[in-house]
């Protein structure tokens, strides 16, 4: 087995994984809502990106920014068909998990209907080739995938440390009561988290296609592993779901080359039980313990 | 005098229970005012009535003399921002602070108009130099501090964007006498400018001689001083305790 493959493996999926999750995440800390139809978003992003790359150009900057810019729309459909018009009723938390469970599903089929049961592939943006760091050889496209994650990620996340809007999030997060004392208005803060979700699972789709092909229910898989990094993670922490998304990360690539890629999903959820039997707030309740 | 704020037959409740039965009130600019009630008798409810935060409401509001109030049904806390942007401070009971951001983080989420948000570093300033004791205590989270300087938080929160009509619900709850004397004291060194001050209060001690009016709260509705503005404290008591 060799390690380098087996590290940069790892490292690939933890960032597409982290994507996914940290726009879970923050949507269930901020929001209050389970949002069921990632994979949605992240199937109507990868389309978004393949129209873009083939009636537009099939330059990778634009094919990024056309599944980025499909993956925000989308987000703001989801938040505004499924928590603007019940984040004040009572059960929010069910009624918005079953609306944006249907949207899913929905949204799936009507992107059977419009694209056909075909899968599309999206052009390589990467290019073909590999990069050889001294005896490691590494494809184009995982580190471009881990470049173009990182670079999300790191934006994402010092514009909700610096800025006056990743402020107001961080506030909603903890107390959406004294959020609102402090001039937040609820509706605009959750349609900004909805639309930065919605572009990272974008990005996500974009980068995971360069693998896997894009078919109206691709977001499926990689929403559920999104949602069980979260978990695993500790909903609502940052660093938990990077922490766990490594974890999910490296028990895919070892499974795979170990075992055989049919054990992925057993191994992955195998672990999140065992995750969630010892530790019922996730990783995060590790790290807060040992902070305390 | 310009009037900050007009309530006229403000009625609030949480569901079927109806808290205040037609409350009216005014408040000046450059006024502190004192509202004295026992637990259970209105005081917060007519706090959070003014911010929007009451299950249901009807009746008058004018902040500036802009209406706020009137009937509202779309739930509590839906129209808080805008009431808050429009000058009005709340610091409610329980703080309603953000578990695990640091003091610096709460002050500036004060700082809510782009200008204050620019300034922001300079009305830091300018809140540590009513409450000295948060100096040390900029980059601390929230969890780390006593009761004392959370709600010295809560109160600067509410200070960094120039309100016009603060509201301060129990200043003194939960705190040791002598921290809620001092805090007083700082609420008072507070430049008004041309806003207000109500303070929401059970002690009537911590408020004597303090405030420019003391105004009773009773089973719902105000008593004494919104009738009769310069009541002096003895007089009130005594018409309280009968």
């Amino acid at each position: 087995m060799d390690p380098y493959y087996l590290a940069l493996t790892t490292v690939t999926l933890a960032s597409i994984y982290g994507l996914l999750a940290l726009g879970i995440s923050i949507i269930w800390s901020s929001l209050g809502m389970i949002n069921m139809a990632q994979g949605f978003t992240f199937a109507l992003s990868g389309y978004g990106a393949w129209l873009v790359a083939h009636n537009i150009s099939t330059n990778g900057f634009v094919v990024v920014a056309g599944g980025v810019l499909t993956g925000a729309l989308a987000g703001a459909l989801i938040g505004a068909v499924a928590f603007l018009p019940l984040y004040d009723k009572p059960n929010f938390a069910l009624r918005s998990l079953i609306a944006t469970l249907a949207m899913s599903l929905f949204g799936g089929q009507c992107l059977l209907w419009v694209f056909g049961p075909r899968v599309k592939a999206l052009p390589k943006i990467f290019g073909y080739g590999n990069f050889h760091l001294g005896t490691a050889v590494a494809s184009r496209e995982k580190i471009g995938a881990i470049v173009c994650s990182t670079i999300l990620l790191l934006i994402t996340l010092a514009w909700i440390k610096s800025s006056r809007r990743g402020l107001e999030i961080r506030a909603m997060m903890q107390n959406p009561e004294g959020a609102a004392l402090v001039g937040v208005g609820l509706r605009s803060t959750a349609m900004a988290v909805m639309i930065v979700t919605g572009a990272m699972a974008g990005l996500a789709a974009v980068l995971l296609s360069q693998t896997f092909f894009i078919s109206p229910f691709a977001g499926t898989t990689p929403s559920v592993k999104g949602m069980v990094v979260a978990l695993a993670g500790g909903l609502g922490s940052v660093a938990g779901a990077l922490i766990a998304a490594v974890l999910m990360g490296f028990i895919e690539a070892i499974t795979a080359v170990g075992l055989g890629g049919q054990y992925v999903l057993i191994m992955q959820f195998l672990f999140i039980i065992a995750v969630l039997l010892v530790r019922p707030r996730g990783i995060a309740g590790m790290i807060e313990h040992t902070r305390e | 005098m310009t009037e900050v704020l007009r309530i006229e037959g403000l009625s609030a409740g949480y569901g079927p229970l109806s808290v205040l039965h037609g409350v009216s009130l005014t408040v000046r600019a450059g006024e502190r005012i004192g509202i004295i009630g026992l637990n259970g008798h209105g005081k917060s409810t007519l706090l959070r009535a003014i911010a929007g935060l009451t299950g249901w409401q009807s009746g008058s509001i004018k902040l500036n003399g802009v209406e706020i109030g009137g009937t509202r049904s779309q739930g509590p806390g839906r129209y808080t921002h805008r009431i808050v942007r429009m000058g009005l401070a709340l610091m409610p009971q329980g703080d309603a602070l953000f578990h695990g951001l640091t003091v610096a983080d709460h002050l500036d989420s004060g700082a809510f108009t782009p200008r204050a948000w620019r300034e922001r570093r300079q009305r830091r300033e300018r809140v540590l130099a009513i409450f000295p004791q948060l100096g040390k205590l900029l980059s601390q989270p929230i969890g780390r501090l006593s009761g004392g300087e959370r709600r010295m938080v809560s109160l600067g929160r509410g200070l960094m964007d120039d309100p016009k009509l603060l509201l301060i619900d129990e200043p003194s709850l939960g705190l040791a006498p002598k921290i809620s004397k001092s805090l007083i004291e700082a609420l008072m060194r507070i430049d008004l400018k041309d806003g207000a001050m109500v303070i929401a209060e059970q002690n009537l001690s911590l408020l004597d001689g303090k405030v420019s009016r003391l105004v009773g709260l009773h089973a719902g509705k105000l008593k004494g001083g919104s009738l009769a503005p310069d009541l002096p404290l003895g007089e009130y008591a005594h018409a309280h305790r009968r």
